[in-house]
């Protein structure tokens, strides 16, 4: 497999605060990795760099073989990196349908194929009964579904997924896994997820960066992750 | 099956209202417009075009507020700059050759397109938005007024700028637009066009991408879009249009002063717009019309007191109708049909 990304030496200070500290990471195309950590180890300060929302304050982010540190979120979202933020954002007042059309008018896709390719998003997401529907009348799982089928719809090659399963039923936990697996092994969409819950990674089965104040703590798959003393003392437990 | 997917116009409100038909309303209210000066005479057919004009101004803020989320307090400057440029075109560009009505409404929708537009992409470039914005605008409309009082050897000053009436040509064709009922027509085809024209980009890509910039501007340039460059266009669209109502006002009214390009007219056209309902093309028209009209009844009736009634009718509207009286026709449409 390709690589997608490749972020080195990846810095961010905010006056007298380093977030992130000599940051290193990579991701391949289709693959998924999942970041771990303790509240306030840098979890969404590292994705917002690779989206664009922050800018480092040194290091370098390629994809696909291009710099892309000094790019704008729009630059990025059009070479394909689509964010999930932590709490669903997507559009409130417009239907299921019209949240996942937009997402598809943000590509190049021409006009007599994009009404499939909305239904062919909503299929994806589980979310075809209720394309009518205002947005607002979703359950909370189902709005960070809609979230997730817009980076679908906008033709994402990398997702960051920020917390994806935050208040989700164990059934939608669940399925919201099966949904990140499918679309890695049938699409080739890659992901990097931050999340709490660790029976979720664990079920993954995805490599593991653990990030703990700001640097990277430890990397490898879940059973060497939760092997690692220095993993167990800083967030695991023991 | 996705029916009347609506972005612009009803964004907001279940499928099941969408389907309420606004161009076949729209088509009647031209219809009635259009025959009126069979059935009435006098004041009401000289009168009439000057609200529909307004009606035009309140739908260039509905596209820029209702549609694109951003209010502005700047319009009356816009359509005060029209109306000066039509006055001026009329006065100096006779012996140019060409119909100088013509190229003063050609003017004032290039004037304002271009400075709405320079002033917008400077601002939206540098993520200016929000109540930032709205302080621009009101700035703006200062600025309009203090120029028309302060270039008086141009404009005229506090007297004023009087204005000829325009007149119709196509080679050696003539037709002077001298009697109210012929100036009447002009006015009400200019108003159909101006709505057809802004009801086709809000249904366009164009217009779902201002809803969504309108529900979730972070969202939408997580998307891809240059949200800067929608919203330049938006405010320059909606700048032109009310400057070619208010050279079109210019030449109707025959006079044009200073206060048209005040913050107070503009506080009037966001109430206007706000009482009618803002994400509704058609209600800001009929809106821009009905409430104006209402407004100068008012002033003749109790000169003291129709900006408190006004006033008042605003702050009950926006505790009670969000959407304005069009949102609450929707909803209450909605109720019935169960």
């Amino acid at each position: 497999m390709a690589e997608l990304l490749r972020a080195e030496h990846l810095t961010k200070r905010f006056k007298g605060l380093t977030a992130n500290d000599d940051v290193g990471f990579s991701i391949l195309a289709g693959e998924v990795r999942c970041v771990i950590g303790p509240n306030g180890a840098g979890k969404t300060t590292f994705i917002s760099m690779i989206s664009g929302h922050l800018q480092p304050s040194s290091g370098h982010i390629w994809f696909r073989g291009e710099d892309i540190t000094r790019m704008s979120v729009v630059e990025r979202a059009r070479r394909g990196i689509a964010r999930k933020f932590q709490t669903p954002s997507v559009f409130n007042h417009l239907t299921v349908y019209e949240n996942v059309e937009l997402a598809v008018l943000g590509t190049s896709r021409p006009r007599h194929r994009r009404d499939a390719r909305v239904r062919e998003v909503l299929e994806l997401v589980r979310l075809s009964e209720q394309s009518d529907k205002p947005t607002a009348m979703l359950s909370h799982g189902q709005r960070q579904w809609l979230e997730v089928g817009l980076l679908i719809g906008n033709d994402a090659e990398l997702m960051l997924l920020d917390e994806p399963t935050a208040g989700m039923t164990a059934e939608e936990t669940h399925s919201t896994g099966e949904l990140v697996r499918s679309l890695a092994r049938d699409l080739r969409l890659s992901a990097i997820i931050i999340e709490h819950d660790i029976n979720f990674i664990r079920n993954l089965e995805a490599p593991i960066t653990v990030l703990h104040l700001g640097r990277v703590l430890a990397q490898g798959d879940y059973d060497e992750i939760a092997s690692d003393e220095l993993v167990r003392d800083s967030y695991l437990g023991h | 099956m996705i029916e009347a997917k609506d972005t612009g116009v009803l964004a907001g409100f279940p499928p099941r209202v969408r389907r309420v038909r606004e161009p076949v309303v729209a088509l009647w209210v031209f219809a009635i417009l259009a025959l009126l000066p069979l059935m009435s005479s006098g004041y009401v057919i000289y009168i009439l075009p000057q609200y529909m004009l307004f009606g035009v101004l309140a739908m260039s803020l509905a596209l820029l507020w209702g549609f694109c989320g951003m209010l502005s307090f700047g319009q009356a400057g816009f359509f005060a700059l029209g109306a000066y440029i039509m006055g001026l075109c009329l006065q100096h560009a006779g012996t140019l050759g060409v119909n100088a009505a013509y190229l003063a409404l050609l003017a004032s929708a290039m004037a304002g397109a271009v400075i709405a537009g320079a002033v917008g992409y400077f601002l939206f470039s540098a993520g200016v938005r929000d109540s930032y914005f709205v302080i621009v605008t009101l700035a703006l409309s200062i600025i309009a007024e203090q120029l028309a009082v302060g270039q008086s050897q141009v404009t005229g000053g506090w007297n004023g700028m009087f204005i000829p009436r325009m007149q119709l040509s196509f080679w050696d064709w003539r037709l002077p637009l001298d009697s109210d009922a012929s100036i009447y027509y002009l006015i009400v085809v200019f108003v159909a066009v101006t709505y057809s024209f802004l009801r086709w980009i809000t249904r366009a890509k164009f217009g779902k991408v201002l809803a969504g910039i309108r529900e979730n501007e972070d969202r939408i340039l997580s998307l891809g879009f240059k949200v800067h460059l929608y919203k330049t266009a938006t405010f320059a669209i909606s700048a032109g249009l009310a400057c070619a109502a208010g050279a079109l006002y210019g030449t109707h009214a025959a006079f044009v002063a200073p206060s048209l390009a005040g913050v107070l007219f503009s506080t009037e056209v966001v109430v206007w717009v706000a009482i009618a309902g803002r994400n509704s093309l058609l209600g800001a028209l009929l809106g821009g019309i009905v409430v104006s009209s209402i407004s100068n009844a008012l002033s003749a009736i109790t000169p003291q007191y129709w900006q408190l009634v006004l006033g008042v009718l605003f702050v009950v509207v926006v505790a009670f109708f969000r959407g304005g009286i069009a949102g609450a026709v929707h909803r209450f449409s909605a109720r019935r049909r169960g």
